[in-house]
């Protein structure tokens, strides 16, 4: 049984804008992505998924209780960076993270320290004139220090400079290793393919693919670019059997979709042209996604 | 219902405006008591009162109320500042409470934690009402540390200046004395000692033991009838038809019951015949008044105030004589040559003053008579229209997600409800806005002079209460943008 379990969720706010008729299950020790563009609906679907908000229909289960009734139990489970980052009221990083500590209970600040010296957080500034990377980090720390079996987070590397990002995908990786169940909201694909191991594509609402970052990884259909070194060699290419997806005349380019099994052929024919150069088009979750807008 | 962990959390982040309110509203109500003055305001009441036009058009029992501490506090602190200042606070602090952390999104955090949503409200539903109530637990006590530093009216029977100086001549204990004025009335060097004491002349001095007596007699025939001593005042005749009352009132006094009854009976036919006169009187006590005061060079009113003035000042005392007339000129005889007449007039406006001081010195004992359980009870109606009106804002607070909204009818209700009650007071007119405000059901008059009050309280609590627990069911209920 997933860990997470969403059944035809929709939230209409109107006018196009919320879910509808959302379906995704989400496995124990899973991350996965959940991508769209601003307005999309990522943030909608995560509040439900706190229990912030209730689904107009369908239900969403967390480790078998429900998301809206049983909200205050599944916390127990859960860490969660909200999208829009607005701290209580508290004079320092450091007294925040004790004040959130003490509402959920916890005692060992180990684990918190750990991450906070991880993203180079200095947690006694002053909350209030904290930078948006430190907020972030702030609340990244928050999120994590109870090392709970859920995280869940809505858009978590906003503010963060890439060396940070960097950071930040490497503990989502220990946290991986250690079997935790990660559910991020993004609108970059780079970052979802680094770290997850399913990415959700929703757009206007509705989810468009599930798709595994594996899959794309090791996908056998691969594009190359030519470019031959005059035009008459091109010309004469474009006659040979292979499957075109562009075809550049001025700049004598082609794009050539060759699948693996048919590679040998591809570099056979190659030897009888002279080419200027050749690159493989690397086949990524944007491109993926891309086709399907 | 309730975690301890947010609990302590709210409040040190409210505390500090919580301790500013409370720290203005305490002194304020210490000011207003501290320098309550019963003999200016009475002596300001009964200048209002002569003021022809004016009287009418004034509630009578507002200007009897404002005499004692407790009925001005009633209509200054707990009619106005107080409200109002308690009102900005109940209004700020349930705005922050729940809206304002949605608004800007920081309850997220409260509410990503295994902390239930009718926890987290309910916990601020409690520091709001329990923020209210020591608001006012600290108004009282501060209130009645200044009614018994300022004016002794606690503890410790204090006696009057006159009671102490008189017992001390005797040399007997004060509490004696006190309990039998006749000691003083009875020796000459008590009375200039008494009259000494209290900083006025000794014919002033007589007539106030005479009148407390008198209260006294009224007090103890009250008691042995069994009725209120308004009740005994009001209607002489009660004492004269029962011979307990009758004895008991003689005995105050050092009388037996038949001369006391013969002194009544003298009273009850003066008091009828002087109930004609009293509106004829105090027309020319006030052209005298008026006149003094030029001679004087200061303004009527203050004069009104401090009438021992016009007895310094042989010059003011003749023009106000002559001016009030108070012995119609017909009563004089054929020939009676002015010099006599003027001096009469003038004996006769001496006395008028001389009742006036004495009258003075009786309601400055009064104004001290301060009834704990009244103040404390208009203490707790200003909380429970405060709970009330903090359940109007905590509702709206609970219900937008957004503080603007929140506060323009957590705010602009409670507002309007002031206005209401603030216009239905200017005039008749205008009376039946008070049944649009809340706060008509508290009302501090009807607490000081012994009207309805209690089923008023029962509505705030219980309309509070409601409020409260709507809040928090609406909260329990809603979808938050966080």
């Amino acid at each position: 049984m997933p860990l997470i379990e969403i059944n035809s969720v929709t939230k209409d706010y109107g006018d196009g804008r919320g879910n509808f008729d959302v379906s995704l299950s989400i496995e124990r020790g899973e991350v996965f992505g959940f991508v769209g563009t601003n307005g999309a609906g990522k943030t909608t679907l995560i509040r439900q998924l706190m229990g912030f908000l209730q689904p107009d229909s369908g239900t969403i289960t967390v480790n078998g209780q429900d998301a809206w009734s049983d909200a205050a139990e599944i916390k127990k489970l859960v860490g969660y960076i909200p999208g829009e980052i607005a701290f209580p009221d508290a004079p320092t990083g450091t007294a925040f993270l004790r004040q959130q500590a003490e509402l959920l209970g916890l005692r060992d600040m180990s684990y918190a320290d750990y991450v906070t010296e991880k993203l180079q957080l200095d947690p006694t500034a002053n909350l209030k004139r904290m930078s948006k990377g430190m907020k972030q980090k702030t609340a990244i720390v928050a999120a994590f220090m109870t090392d709970a079996d859920i995280l869940i987070m809505d858009e978590p590397t906003t503010g963060l400079d890439p060396l940070m990002r960097a950071e930040f995908v490497d503990i989502l990786n220990d946290e991986k290793a250690k079997g935790k169940t990660i559910f991020m909201s993004s609108h970059m694909f780079e970052e979802v393919e680094d770290t997850c191991d399913h990415v959700a594509l929703i757009k206007d609402g509705r989810i468009i693919a599930v798709k595994s970052t594996l899959e794309i990884k090791h996908n056998e259909d691969k594009v190359y670019k030519l470019e031959f070194r005059t035009h008459e060699d091109y010309r004469r290419f474009l006659a040979e059997d292979f499957e075109h997806s562009e075809q550049r005349d001025s700049q004598n380019q082609v794009l050539v979709n060759v699948h693996d099994t048919d590679i040998d052929r591809f570099m056979n024919v190659l030897t009888y042209y002279p080419i200027n150069f050749i690159t493989e088009i690397k086949y990524s979750l944007e491109k993926y996604f891309k086709t399907l807008y | 219902m309730f975690s301890k962990t947010i609990f302590k959390q709210t409040l040190r982040s409210n505390w500090k405006l919580w301790a500013i309110f409370t720290a203005i509203m305490a002194a304020m109500s210490a000011l207003v008591i501290a320098v309550f003055d019963p003999k200016m305001i009475q002596g300001m009441m009964d200048m209002i009162k002569s003021m022809p036009g004016v009287a009418d058009m004034i509630d009578e029992s507002m200007l009897s109320g404002a005499t004692s501490l407790l009925g001005m506090l009633g209509q200054s602190f707990y009619g106005m500042q107080g409200i109002l200042l308690g009102l900005i606070f109940v209004i700020m602090t349930a705005n922050t409470l729940v809206a304002s952390q949605v608004d800007r999104g920081s309850m997220a955090y409260l509410l990503s934690t295994p902390i239930k949503r009718t926890r987290v409200v309910g916990t601020q539903a409690l520091y709001l009402i329990s923020s209210i109530l020591s608001m006012f637990l600290v108004v009282t006590i501060v209130g009645l540390s200044t009614v018994q530093l300022a004016h002794h009216g606690l503890w410790g029977t204090e006696y009057t200046a006159d009671v102490k100086a008189a017992a001390a001549l005797l040399e007997v204990d004060e509490e004696t004395v006190d309990e039998d004025l006749t000691l003083i009335r009875d020796n000459p060097q008590a009375i200039t000692a008494g009259a000494e004491a209290r900083g006025v002349d000794q014919d002033v001095y007589t007539i106030y033991l005479n009148q407390k007596l008198a209260n006294n007699a009224y007090q103890a025939a009250a008691d042995a009838l069994g009725v209120d001593v308004a009740a005994v005042t009001a209607d002489p005749t009660l004492i004269r038809n029962s011979p307990e009352a009758l004895s008991a009132a003689g005995a105050v006094l050092g009388l037996d019951s038949t001369t006391y009854a013969t002194q009544l009976d003298q009273l009850i036919a003066q008091s009828a015949l002087s109930a004609d006169h009293a509106q004829e009187m105090q027309g020319k006590v006030v052209a005298g008044l008026t006149a003094a005061a030029e001679v004087l060079d200061i303004e009527p009113g203050d004069l009104a105030q401090d009438m021992g003035k016009i007895k310094a000042n042989p010059a003011a005392l003749g023009a106000a004589a002559d001016a009030a007339a108070l012995i119609p000129a017909e009563s004089f005889p054929e020939g009676t040559p002015p010099a006599a007449v003027h001096q009469a007039n003038e004996a006769a406006f001496l006395s008028i003053i001389n009742a006036q001081l004495a009258n003075d010195e009786i309601s400055l004992d009064n104004g001290l008579d301060f009834s704990v359980k009244d103040y404390l009870l208009l203490n707790l109606g200003a909380f429970l229209l405060m709970f009330a009106i903090g359940g109007i804002s905590f509702l709206f607070s609970c219900v937008f997600n957004l503080s603007k909204n929140s506060l323009a009818l957590g705010a602009g209700i409670p507002v309007a409800f002031f206005i209401f009650q603030i216009m239905s007071q200017v005039g008749s007119s205008l009376e039946s806005f008070k049944y649009l405000s809340l706060n008509t059901l508290f009302d501090p008059n009807a607490i000081t002079s012994h009207g309805t009050f209690v089923p008023q309280f029962a509505i705030l609590a219980v309309l509070g209460i409601t409020l409260y627990a709507t809040g928090i069911k609406v909260f329990k209920e809603k979808d938050l943008p966080l």
